[in-house]
């Protein structure tokens, strides 16, 4: 059945209301990749009785927002509206999600808008590094496809397909339900109950999609991708490898090591890349959270004569942190760092909802949020050691940037000790 | 009225009054009145517990605005400065935004990366920007850390230590910022352009990261007299929101900020913009696919009668899908794929600034001449009913967006403070907003989208063999 989750709060007259499938882009059908996103941006181009044109000028009539979208492992839709206006609002948002015409003139429409969208991304040489990264890292597993499709995938998705996606992931136990704002529990589940009673309970014969994806697996050795891109002063270079699932024993001292080693203004990247030599504005470190294992990854955007020698750092600091560790202070001070932030993890209604959303929509362990802090304060030295020591990359590992490959080949070659495999990507690559 | 279980504006009197005995000139604390902020201020359907912002003074001039919130134990500290890259001169810009980097560095008492810890073991947040007409800095904190912020804020605007490598090497780091958010974005470098072109002798024309030359030149000599000139406490606004009181905050900052002495500020130089009498126009090549273009409509400030009228129709043009822009380039036409503008809100009269993304193929005289067509329908009165409506929805969901968090409150307070010395502006604006008719926008739309007063910048994709192959 539906999980409706619910933060009433009376601060403020709107409502948020956030509906969850739990397929993504990495449920997109071979081939046909970008169909979870055009899915989901389908349903407020037509639905029952309304055009796409007039969906949209309700929904801006109204006072209100929104947002359908899809990320690899979820398909969403995020509203917020005026409180007196929510009962007309969920009208139409119920009617998009039990009535979507799916219509083949507004498909075409959004397909070619998509694919000059995605000629458009290239002028961001970050969405560029991000993609190459990727598409290197996690190969042919769903998690290296861009959301968005290809040039060449979206043509082949028609109508009838983006039918059959619907069908197979907007169900009722697939669906998670996100209300925060001046609404009680059971109005909230009533509101909920709207929405969704179009759709059906289950689809019969389906594997439950979190089923679907399979582990992705980290291939050996030390991969270096170039994007070429013309006139850049400077390189987005990313670094990193296969990062950490929720469900790993060592889940939480890795996170607690990261942060250690990128993940605050005071970190060891920060300090060693920005304040000690002022190469890059930027400087840290993430791992991504899904429902399988995700990417670690360490970013910076040195000057295009600084990206060999801000590499070898960067590679040197990781070593360094895979072979030394923390010690007691720098412990003591990334834990109280979490803990005491995470007051502003969950200091507004939307927040606190949004977050046990996650939770039930990446599988994540039972009580991961609630039992956080809990577990960051029980984190040891030698366990964020281990963690490091295993998880971190060492000699596999994946390097992207974005520049001309003449000026940065050689000199990230070497940062990366040599016996590389490099490929060099046009700023076109699908 | 007050919100339920705030302190009466009498009870705030005393206070200050018992704080201020036996003090010093510079720490004796005035309070200066509330202000409604809230929705109910101008809602119908409020329950009439609107929350106030308290204004209070010391004797050296710091002013504080206080927003009092107990829903969670956090508080949002944020100091604003009424300088930006308005008060910098040619050969010099730059200055207010690489003094902001240099805030977080070494003090007297703090060696470098000092503040940074101890606002991150104290599971603090921090982070300044800088504008046109402000800078300020902004820190999320745990209630219990109040004492520890305000101790470092007020050392910093007292104790900088500003050295030969400290400046040489946040130079780097700014050169660097520069390089990622100008030089190598589109858009970065594009408003860059628009602006440096849309002005001739004011200087909303220099961009506020500086130019590259300009950043390079610096010596810590133009950071010692920057800062001896704007960062002084009649100079600065404190914006506190979240879970404590006056009772609380108050004596913290006497004893932190009391014993500082105002400065004397400069008068400001600046000169207005002559009017514009001929459309501007500049080409620009860019390693890119498709043309884009940006258009700067002269647009009044921020505390005109205009302005809210202006951003009524500039969500008309510009605001989501059933926009004029959206609906007529991106989804009927399908020449564009991205149509933004945005109305200045600055302290001067600024720019109206729109962009439209086109899509690979397509020209950008074909781009204009189809803005220009629906310019010109906006202009002979075809905005309708419905289109207003809308527009004030969006307006006034907006403004409920930007009240969820308190760091959102804080700078909604601290942003009308600096620019309008109005910490409730938003609400006015709103008021303001369902007031205006359609004639209130045909007004706006014939006074400021004039052609001949415009400046355009096209950017056309590099010929082939130039780009990356």
């Amino acid at each position: 059945m539906t999980t409706v989750l619910v933060e009433t709060s009376d601060a403020l007259p709107l409502v948020s209301v956030a509906i969850a499938f739990r397929g993504g882009a990495a449920c997109d059908p071979p081939g046909q990749e970008g169909a979870a996103r055009l899915c989901a941006r389908m349903l407020r181009r037509g639905a029952g009785a309304w055009s796409a044109d007039q969906i949209e000028d309700r929904l801006d009539l109204l006072g209100g927002e929104l947002s359908a979208s899809a990320s690899l492992s979820a398909s969403t839709l995020h509203f917020e509206v005026i409180l007196r206006s929510l009962e007309p609002f969920a009208d139409l948002v119920a009617t998009l999600l039990a009535e979507p015409r799916f219509e083949p003139s507004e498909l075409g429409r959004l397909c070619r808008k998509t694919q000059a969208e995605i000629v458009e991304s290239r002028d961001s040489d970050r969405s560029l590094a991000s993609r190459a990264f990727r598409m290197e890292l996690f190969g042919d597993h769903p998690y290296g496809r861009r959301i968005a499709g290809s040039i060449a995938s979206l043509p082949s998705i028609r109508a009838t397909d983006l039918r059959r996606f619907f069908q197979e992931h907007y169900r009722r136990d697939e669906a998670v339900v996100a209300v925060s704002g001046p609404l009680s529990v059971s109005a909230a589940e009533a509101l909920a109950e709207r929405l969704l009673s179009g759709l059906p309970a289950s689809a019969e014969g389906r594997a439950p999609t979190a089923d679907l994806v399979p582990e992705p697996t980290m291939k050996p050795g030390k991969r270096l991708v170039i994007v070429e891109k013309a006139e850049r002063s400077q390189t987005q270079l990313v670094v990193g490898s296969l990062g950490t699932s929720a469900h790993d024993p060592d889940h939480v001292p890795l996170l607690v090591g990261n942060t250690a080693l990128g993940g605050t203004f005071t970190s060891r990247l920060m300090n060693e890349v920005r304040v000690q030599r002022g190469w890059s504005y930027g400087a840290s470190s993430s791992l991504s959270l899904d429902r399988r294992r995700e990417a670690f990854s360490m970013w910076t955007a040195p000057a295009e004569a600084d990206a060999g020698p801000c590499l070898e750092l960067e590679l040197r600091l990781l070593s360094e942190l895979r072979r030394d560790g923390v010690d007691d202070d720098e412990l003591a001070f990334v834990k109280g760092y979490l803990v005491r932030s995470h007051a502003f993890d969950i200091d507004t209604p939307k927040k606190r909802v949004l977050q046990r959303l996650e939770e039930k929509v990446f599988d994540l362990p039972e009580g991961y949020f609630a039992r956080y802090l809990e577990r960051v304060g029980a984190v040891t030295r030698d366990e964020t050691n281990a963690a490091v020591a295993k998880r971190l990359p060492d000699g596999d590992l994946v390097v992207a940037v974005v520049g001309s490959h003449e000026t940065l080949e050689a000199p990230l070659v070497a940062a990366m000790g040599g016996d590389v495999t490099v490929k060099r990507l046009p700023i076109d690559f699908e | 009225m007050p919100a339920a279980g705030s302190p009466t504006h009498q009870a705030l009197e005393d206070l200050c009054d018992a704080l201020s005995k036996g003090r010093g000139e510079h720490a004796r604390v005035r309070y200066e009145g509330s202000v409604p902020f809230g929705f109910a201020a101008v809602s119908s359907g409020g329950s009439g517990a609107v929350p106030e912002v308290a204004r209070f003074r010391l004797g050296n001039g710091l002013a504080i605005l206080l927003l009092t919130d107990a829903a969670a134990p956090v508080l949002c500290v944020q100091t604003w400065f009424r300088v930006g890259s308005r008060h910098e001169r040619a050969g010099k810009t730059g200055i207010a935004h690489l003094f902001e980097h240099l805030m977080f560095g070494e003090t007297e008492n703090h060696e470098e990366g000092e503040l940074d810890r101890l606002l991150e073991e104290a599971g603090a947040e921090t982070n300044a920007a800088t504008f046109l007409d402000w800078t300020y800095y902004h820190t999320n904190l745990p209630k219990d850390a109040l004492e520890l912020v305000l101790s470092l804020e007020a050392d910093r605007l007292e104790h900088l230590v500003l050295n030969a490598p400290q400046v040489a090497r946040e130079k780097e780091v700014v050169m660097n910022e520069r390089r990622q958010r100008v030089d190598d974005d589109l858009d970065g470098a594009v408003s860059e352009i628009l602006y440096k072109t849309a002005f001739d002798v004011h200087p909303y024309g220099h961009p506020t990261i500086g130019w590259m030359e300009d950043i390079q030149g610096f010596v810590p000599e133009d950071c010692a007299t920057f800062y001896g000139t704007y960062y002084a406490p009649n100079n600065a606004t404190l914006v506190v929101v979240g879970d404590t009181t006056a009772g609380v905050l108050l004596p913290i900052v006497q004893a932190r900020y009391g014993h500082l002495a105002p400065s004397e500020l400069p008068v400001e130089d600046a000169r207005p913009e002559p009017p514009q009498t001929s459309e501007r126009y500049v080409s620009v090549e860019k390693p890119t696919a498709a043309v884009k273009l940006a258009l700067g409509y002269r647009c009044p400030a921020l505390g005109d009668a205009d302005h809210v009228p202006l951003s009524l129709l500039g969500e008309v043009l510009f605001g989501g899908a059933s926009s004029r822009a959206y609906r007529r380039l991106v989804r009927q036409a399908e020449v564009a794929t991205e149509v933004r503008g945005w109305v200045g809100a600055f302290a001067e009269p600024a720019l109206f600034d729109c962009w439209l993304s086109g899509r690979e193929g397509v020209q950008a005289s074909d781009l204009l001449r189809r803005f220009d067509e629906l310019i010109e329908e906006v202009i002979g009165g075809a905005i309708t009913e419905e289109e207003l409506e809308k527009a004030k929805a969006k307006l006034e969901l907006s403004t409920l967006q930007g009240l969820e968090t308190i760091a959102e409150r804080a700078e909604g307070v601290g942003f009308y403070d600096a620019v309008l010395g109005e910490p409730d502006a938003p609400f006015r604006r709103l008021a303001q907003a369902r007031r205006a008719t359609r004639s209130d926008l045909l007004r706006v739309a014939r006074r400021y989208l004039v052609r001949h007063a415009r400046t355009v910048v096209e950017v056309l994709p590099q010929k082939s063999g130039e780009q990356a192959a």
